[in-house]
Parts: structure tokens; sequence; C-alpha cells
């Protein structure tokens, strides 16, 4: 046996990958996936004078079968869908429509225009729908006085304050607010599809709205996807709005009602019902699953098939 | 197939002019090469031909019709991009049939012009297939069936073969030559490279700096250059220059003194300029001659590269200046070697101060 | 000749107008984009009177007035809100930087075990809001005594942070060349060396796009300071606004100087780094 060769040094225990990961990890892990988890196994449970007992599923029993739960709730989540419908079809092609002005070759100003239309999206829900309730107002008389001035002062009305209105003014605000977001990001795929593309396009005999049918459309169409997946969860996950412009109650009547305002008065209570952090899980549960659903079908049926392209 | 003419044609970006005044006619079924350096205008010319740039000023003519302003696909051009441009959402069959399903053919008839087209390319094993699953050999094959498929006037090729790698570039420009016989359509064929230019062209045209240099035959370019810059142009490697002086003028002959003193002859027609006039005479590499006992240069080898059957001897010419020689590849040259070559004064050309050629003694 | 000529004019004629019309639109967006904002700024600075007797009007020396903005000065402690803001919203940010590109470092460098499902159990967090497990965190907080605290709000800012984060930096530390890497191991180079000053200094450009990304909706927040930091010494300026404006809903002046104290240093702010946020949207950063 030769004594040069030496038997190799035991692998270190990896330190660093511990400092690097940990810290992240550990907050991360306390503060979002364990509360989640901690979420959903508690809407399995009742509390009662502080002892808390194992019930099963019978708290979404209670919601969605329960009189006095149940029409709260599908009121919510019926609410919540029309909410998502109205961003689906107002949000994304008014954002279409920007972006391929937008991209219009050798537009000027289009930095100015971009930056502009974009800043709504920046300041806070609470303050855009404070802003809107001022603007809206009949005390005001703003937008009462500009329809007047363009001949359809008739139609003026307290659309906030109205059950049939409230929750489509609502979204008509949160689309005015959010529309800078599938502007920028279909904005950002259309600039990215090289100009021989087009080129190629207009060589082969396409006109400029061909172009867009055949090739610049099928090539946003995963962008579109990903912007519908991120309204999706916002829409899902909304409160802000609500809460700021008609308060917990999401009056009136219960008619700007969303999963996010139902979730927070159940958890905290309202009025003469008493705030149930077991039944608040539940809620947060289903929307959980609501958007986890969502997320899915998104990635199953859609992601799959619209491939991104590689220029 | 078609003639095309251009008369004059002028393009601007804003106060930029970038093409002044390109006057050119070519003949149906010729394959024209445009080639230069880079920014000379060759791709504008080419845009501008395509529609998909705005000719400023001047006129296009496409068989007696001038087309300024008609949209490419009314012109019947067909173009072939350097990236190749393919959809990238669509196969190879959709993007070969896209053209004619735009102009509104029908189904069949699509079909058979499609497929005939990837037989005749040898791609019609991959009709399903998505342009980032091709190689890039093939994207190209895909780039000029779809341009062949719509039958155009003309075919626009914009660098086809710059972005292949140098044995595919061979191999595809072998092709596209064998392809051009068989299709008998007109070609304009833009490039930087001119071994691409003088194998492919029926005729090549040397831009520079948005004008015109010289418009011929390749053999005609490397023989006749018009100006100094075709001359430095056309011919690997590049022509040798050496300033100097008239030393004595003539019809004839001409011998221009070079600023060591050394008299060097020339069989050019210089009787229009005057003694002692600054002009610059043209030395191809491959014209020296270690036997040649005409023009006798002597220097110093700086540096050889052995290319196999030929090698390329830099010498430096003891104050006169640099060049670069080419001999036959079978000899033993080393840097350091002391050597003298001289130059057949038929085979020296002579520029004037302003880069124009002057006219060389027909040789018998 | 002249039928050509006039086909050609209106060729231009046609591209003018179109060009008018892309502008006529996006500058008709622009203003509606704009006008909410800029009459709520444009009447802050009124009185009364002048706020409603003509909305759209500028401030004359007449109805000039900063009585608003001397109320909520006087009513509310906005300075302290806008300080608690910047507090939790600085350090939210610089710690899921830092945990963020540690995190990402790791995850995308190193071969172990469990690196695949960490990098999951990030992954699902950009999807999934944090939002969904309040009930849990206040449970959490509680116990920690840490209601009411600006600490609460910073954990679960950067517990709702890092997700996106670790996703955006992994991206970006996938194209770092592995030779500088290796070149430094090679002459025995400490990984935190490597990490601190090879790569750091490297992911800067993503760094400064993932932060603005996380600075917004921590700034504009009102779901977690409403639920875990209420109490007067501990709200942050979006909720203060929230109290002040539900509190003084009657008082104009006072509702549209407050608005205006929370808009503008945005709209600042913005303007200064907008050109930095909207290369991180366009870059593809956050496909």
């Amino acid at each position: 046996m030769s004594s040069s060769i030496q038997p190799e040094e035991k692998k270190p225990f990896p330190w660093h990958l511990i400092v690097f990961l940990g810290p992240g990890l550990l907050i991360y892990v306390t503060f979002s996936v364990y509360p989640l988890l901690d979420t959903l196994i508690l809407s399995l449970y009742q509390e009662q004078s502080g002892e808390s007992y194992f019930v099963g599923l019978e708290n979404f029993v209670t919601l969605v079968t329960d009189e006095n739960w149940s029409s709260a709730f599908w009121n919510a989540l019926s609410n919540n869908f029309q909410f998502f419908a109205f961003h689906m079809l107002l949000q994304n092609p008014i954002g279409l429509i920007l972006a391929v002005l937008l991209s219009s070759p050798k537009l000027r100003l289009a930095g100015t225009y971009r930056t502009l239309i974009f800043m709504p999206t920046m300041l806070s829900v609470v303050i855009i729908g404070f802003v809107w309730q001022l603007i809206l107002s009949p005390i005001w008389g703003i937008s009462e006085e500009f329809l007047y001035n363009i001949g359809l002062g008739q139609f003026f009305d307290a659309w906030l304050g109205k059950e049939g209105s409230a929750l489509v003014t609502l979204s008509f605000i949160s689309v005015w607010q959010f529309v800078g977001i599938p502007m920028m990001l279909i904005y950002a795929t259309l600039l990215n599809i090289p100009d021989d593309i087009i080129d190629a396009s207009t060589v082969d005999g396409a006109n400029a709205f061909q172009t867009f049918l055949y090739i610049k459309l099928p090539l946003i169409l995963p962008t579109i996807a990903m912007v519908s997946i991120l309204t999706f969860v916002a829409n899902f996950n909304a409160f802000e709005l609500i809460y700021a412009v008609k308060g917990a109650l999401a009056g009136p009547n219960f008619s700007t009602d969303l999963l996010g305002t139902f979730f927070y008065r159940t958890f905290f209570g309202f009025q003469l019902q008493q705030g149930s952090s077991t039944m608040g899980a539940a809620v947060a549960t289903l929307m959980f699953l609501i958007i986890l659903v969502g997320v899915m079908l998104f990635l199953f049926f859609v992601q799959r098939r619209i491939q991104r392209f590689q220029f | 197939m078609a003639n095309l003419q251009l008369k004059n044609v002028q393009k601007r970006f804003g106060n930029v002019d970038v093409l002044h005044g390109i006057d050119l006619d070519i003949k149906d079924g010729e394959f024209v090469v445009l080639i230069g350096e880079s920014g000379c205008g060759k791709s504008t010319l080419l845009r501008l031909l395509s529609g998909l740039e705005e000719i400023s000023e001047g006129d296009l003519i496409i068989d007696d019709q001038r087309v300024n302003t008609a949209p490419p696909a009314k012109r019947g051009v067909a173009m072939v991009f350097q990236s190749y441009a393919l959809y990238p959402h669509m196969n190879v069959y959709k993007n070969m049939a896209f053209g004619l399903k735009i102009a509104g053919q029908d189904k069949a008839f699509v079909k058979s012009k499609v497929t005939d087209a990837a037989k005749k390319l040898k791609i019609d094993h991959l009709l399903e297939r998505l342009p980032r699953e091709l190689s890039g050999g093939q994207r190209q094959r895909v780039a000029i069936g779809r341009a062949i498929v719509r039958e155009p006037k003309v075919f626009l090729f914009d660098e086809p073969l710059s972005n292949l790698d140098a044995s595919l570039r061979v191999q595809t420009r072998v092709e596209l030559g064998k392809l051009h016989q068989e299709l008998k359509a007109t070609v304009i064929y833009v490039t930087h490279d001119q071994t691409e230019a003088m194998t492919l062209g029926d005729k090549i045209v040397v831009m520079n700096k948005g004008r015109i240099e010289q418009v011929g035959a390749p053999l005609e370019l490397y023989h006749h250059p018009k100006t100094q810059f075709v001359a430095g142009f056309i011919g690997s490697p590049k022509m040798n220059f050496l300033s100097g002086k008239i030393h004595l003028q003539g019809t004839e002959s001409t011998q221009v003194m070079l600023e060591s003193g050394r008299i060097i002859v020339a069989s050019v027609d210089s009787s229009h300029l005057h003694q002692g006039q600054t002009v610059t005479i043209g030395l191809r590499p491959e014209h020296f001659s270690r036997q040649c006992v005409d023009n006798i240069l002597v220097g110093q080898v700086s540096l050889v590269e052995h290319l196999g059957e030929v090698s390329y001897l830099y010498m430096d010419l003891n104050g006169e200046g640099e060049l670069v020689t080419k001999v036959d590849g079978d000899n033993d040259h080393r840097a350091g070697d002391e050597l003298s070559f001289g130059i057949d004064p038929r085979k020296v050309y002579v520029f004037d101060e302003q880069g124009a050629a002057l006219d060389r003694v027909k040789l018998q | 000749m002249r039928l050509t000529q006039s086909f050609l004019s209106n060729i231009s004629v046609r591209n003018v107008s179109k060009s008018t019309t892309v502008h006529a639109v996006l500058l008709a967006y622009t203003v509606i984009a704009l006008f909410p904002i800029l009459i709520v700024i444009v009447n802050s600075f009124k009185d009364r009177k002048g706020i409603f007797r003509d909305p759209l009007a500028l401030p004359t020396s007449d109805t000039f007035s900063m009585v608003g903005f001397e109320q909520v000065l006087l009513r509310s402690d906005f300075g302290l809100f806008a300080w608690n803001s910047i507090i939790v919203t600085v350090l939210a940010v610089g710690l899921v930087l830092l945990l963020g590109a540690m995190a990402a470092w790791a995850l995308t460098e190193y071969r172990f075990r469990t690196n695949l499902l960490i990098t999951f159990l990030f992954a699902m967090g950009i999807m999934i809001p944090i939002r969904l497990g309040t009930v849990s965190i206040l449970r959490l907080m509680v116990e920690l005594n840490l209601v009411n605290t600006l600490t609460s709000l910073v954990l679960v800012y950067i517990a709702q942070g890092l997700p996106l984060a670790v996703y955006i930096l992994s991206e970006f530390v996938r194209t770092i060349p592995k030779e500088l890497v290796e070149a430094a191991r090679c002459d025995a180079v400490s990984e935190y060396r490597i990490f601190f000053s090879i790569i750091l200094p490297l992911l800067k450009p993503a760094m400064a796009t993932v932060a603005v990304f996380t600075m917004i909706p921590i700034w504009n927040d009102l779901w977690f300071p409403l639920i875990l930091a209420p109490s007067e010494e501990t709200r942050t300026i979006t909720l203060g606004v929230q109290q002040f404006v539900g509190q003084y809903v009657t008082n104009w002046t006072s509702v549209l100087a407050a608005l205006t104290m929370a808009i503008v240093p945005v709209l600042i702010l913005y303007t200064i780094f907008s050109r930095q946020l909207i290369r991180g949207l366009t870059s593809g950063a956050v496909k």
C-alpha cells in the first residue's frame, strides 16, 4: 500500500445550502404554505367556547345548503362569475385593441400613451374606488353634467347605489383600472414578433387585417390566455374595491358581494352575526378550490395546446 | 416571368438619401445579384422592388406596367428572407399554402401546388412539421418553397444563405443555381458574399453608398472593373493597391512612378491625364509571377498562409508598401525570405484620383 | 400620369387619416384613463364652493384653497401613515430581493433531493393568493404577539413576494454562464463569496424588475393592514386613507385632499421609474 494515496475526504455537510435557502423558505412556509394548509384543515373543524372539534364537511354543507348561509354564498359566487365575465368581455378586448394601436409602425408618442394609459393600474384599488365614487356621485354631479353635455343626460343615474347597476359599475371601474395589464403584455408580445414575419405575410398578399387575423392573433393567443388566468385569480380574490366603495356589506342588498367580501364578513362577523374562523376557513377553502380548478383547467387545456413560439 | 426596369429610383428616409437614383434593366429569366457592403442600399433596393417600402421618386416597371404603388402580391414578386421568416405557428404545409390561401385559391389547387413544390425541394416528408422542428437548411427550403408555390414573376432573395453553416451554404448555392435553371425565373439576389455573386449571377450589380458602381457579367467585373471600388470588391484575396504618379503618359502604355521611384508599366490609356498626376495602381495577387521579367517588385515575406492548392504570401516591399501574392501551393517559402515578382503590364490596373479605371488596351 | 398621381395622393391621404385615427383613439383613451385622477387632484386645491360650482375648472385666485390638506393633516397622522408604508415596503422588498436571490441561486445551482419539491412549492405561490390563508395567519400573529406591529406586515409581504421573485430570478440565474462560477470554484473561492461577489452583482437588473413588481402590491394593499395592523400607530397609507375617507365622507375638501396626497407621490415615483417598470413588463421576465 502506497501511503501517497489518501482516503478521499468526506464531502462536508452543505451548510451553504441551508444558509441560502433556509431563511426564505422558513418565512415562506411559515407565513404562506402553513397558513394555507392550516386553513384547509381548519375548515373541517368547528369551535365552541374555546374547544375545537372535527366535523368533517359539515361547514361546507352549511355553506351551500343552510338557509342562513347558502343564499349569501351562491349570491357572492354568481356575482363573482359576473365580475369575471365582465373583465373577460371588456378588459382583454380593450387591452388588445390598445396594444395593437400602440404597436402601429412608426407611431409617434407611443411611449407617452403607454405610460399614461398604464398609470391607473399603479394606484391602489382603494384610491381608485374612492375617486370613481366621487366622480359618479350625484351630489357632485360631474358625470351627470358630462352626460348632459353630450346629450345623454337622461341616462344618468346613481349607478353605484342601485341594486341593478352597482356590480356592473364596479366591474367597469375595475376594468378601467386594470386594462393596462393586458395592454402591456400583449403589446410586448406584438413587439417581439419579428418584422420579417409581418413582411413575409405582406409579400404573401395579406392585407393589414388578414395579417392580424392569421399571423399576429395566433401569436398573441398564449399571452391572452395568460392574462385571462391572471384576471381569473385576481377576480376571485378581489376585495378592496367593493370594501372601499360599498363597505363590507357590499350593498345595496349584497348586490356587489364577491367571495372576498363574503369571506371577510364570515370571518369577522357583521351586524348581528358573529364572526367564525372555521366558517371563514371554509369559505377560503372553497375560494382556494375554485382558483385551483381554474388554474388547473388553464394548465391542462389551454397552456398545453397553445405552445409558445420562439422566433 | 418578367422584364424589370428601374428608372432613376430614389429612396429617402426622412432627410437621409439612401438610394440616389438607380437605373437598371433586368431581362426575363435573368439571375441578377446585388452586391455591396452592408449599408450600401442593396437590401433597401430589394424592399422597394418587393413593395415593402415606398419608392420616393422614379419608376419601377414590371412588364411595361408602372408598379410603384402596387401592393407586393399584385406585382407578382415573392421574397425569401435572410431569417426565413417562417410563420412559427403554422406547419410547413400551411406556411407554403398561406399566399395561395390569401389569394382565395381553392383547396385542391393549393394542395397540388404545395405538394409539387415540396417534392421539387425534397421537403415533402416535412409538411406536417412546425418550423421550430426543422434544421436551418430545411427552413431555408421551406422559405424557398413558399416563394415557388405562388409562381411569381420575380423572385427576391435577401441574403438567403448567410444563416447557414459553410458546407451547407456551398451545397445550397449549387442547388439554387440548378433551381434557377429549372424554373427559368427572374431572380434578384442580395448578398455581400462575392463567391455567391460570381457563381450564381448572370449579371452582378455592385452597389456602393446608394449608387450603382458597375453592372456586368461576373468575368467582366473581374477583368474590367470600371472603378477602384469594384476592383477591390471582386476577387479574393483583394486586389493590391499602390499609389504613385504618372511618369509617362500614353495611349497604349503608361508609366507610373511609385513613391520609392520605381517605375511600373501598364498597358492602359492615360492620354487624358498629365504627368505628375496622382494615380493608384491595382495588382491582383494571382497575376504575380516569379518568372515574369516585367515590373519587378522585391520584398520580404512577412507571413505565409498555406491553403493547400495555393499559398498567399504577404510581402513587405521595403518601403514601397505591402502586398499579397498568390503562388502555387507547392512551395517552401517562409517568413523572412526575400523574393522578387514580376507582373505583365497588360495585367496592371490604373485608377485616377476619382477612382475611375483607365481604359485597358484590348488584349489580342 | 394624372391618374397615377391622384392614386398616389389618395394613398398618402389614406395613410395620414389612418395614423390620425390611431392617435385619436389612443388620445381618447388616455383622457379616459387620466381624467378621473386629474379631476380629483385639481379639485383638491379648491374650496368647497369651487368644487361644486364648476368641478372642471382649474383653481382660480377666488377658489384656490389648501383647507382640505390642512384638515387632513390636522385630523389624521398622515405623515406617520406614510412613514409606516415606507418602512414596511422598503423592509419587505429588500428582504424579498435578498432572500429571493439566495433561494433562486440555491435552487438553480445546487442539486439536492428536495430541490424539485421546493421549486414546486414556490411556483404554487405565484398562482395561489396568500390571502386565502388569512384566518390562520391572524391566529399565528396572535400567538406570536405580532398583531398591530409592522413586523407582521413585513413577514407576510415577504412570504407574498418570494414566489414571483424566486421564479424571475431563477430564470435569470440560468442565463449566467457556468464558466464564471466554475472558474471561481477552481480558485477555491467559497460558495458564499461566489454568490455575494459574482452572482448578486449580475442579478441587479433582474432585481430591479422584481423590486418594482413586489413593491406595488405591498404599497397598495388594504387587506393585511386592515386585518393584521389596524391600530392608529401602525396604519399604512392605504388603510389610513380608507379610514379617513370613510370617517369624513361628507367633507369633500378633506376627502379630495386625502386622495390627492395618496395619489401624487405614487404618480411621481411612477413617472421616474416607469421606464424600468415597463422594461420589466415587456422584457418577458414575467412570461
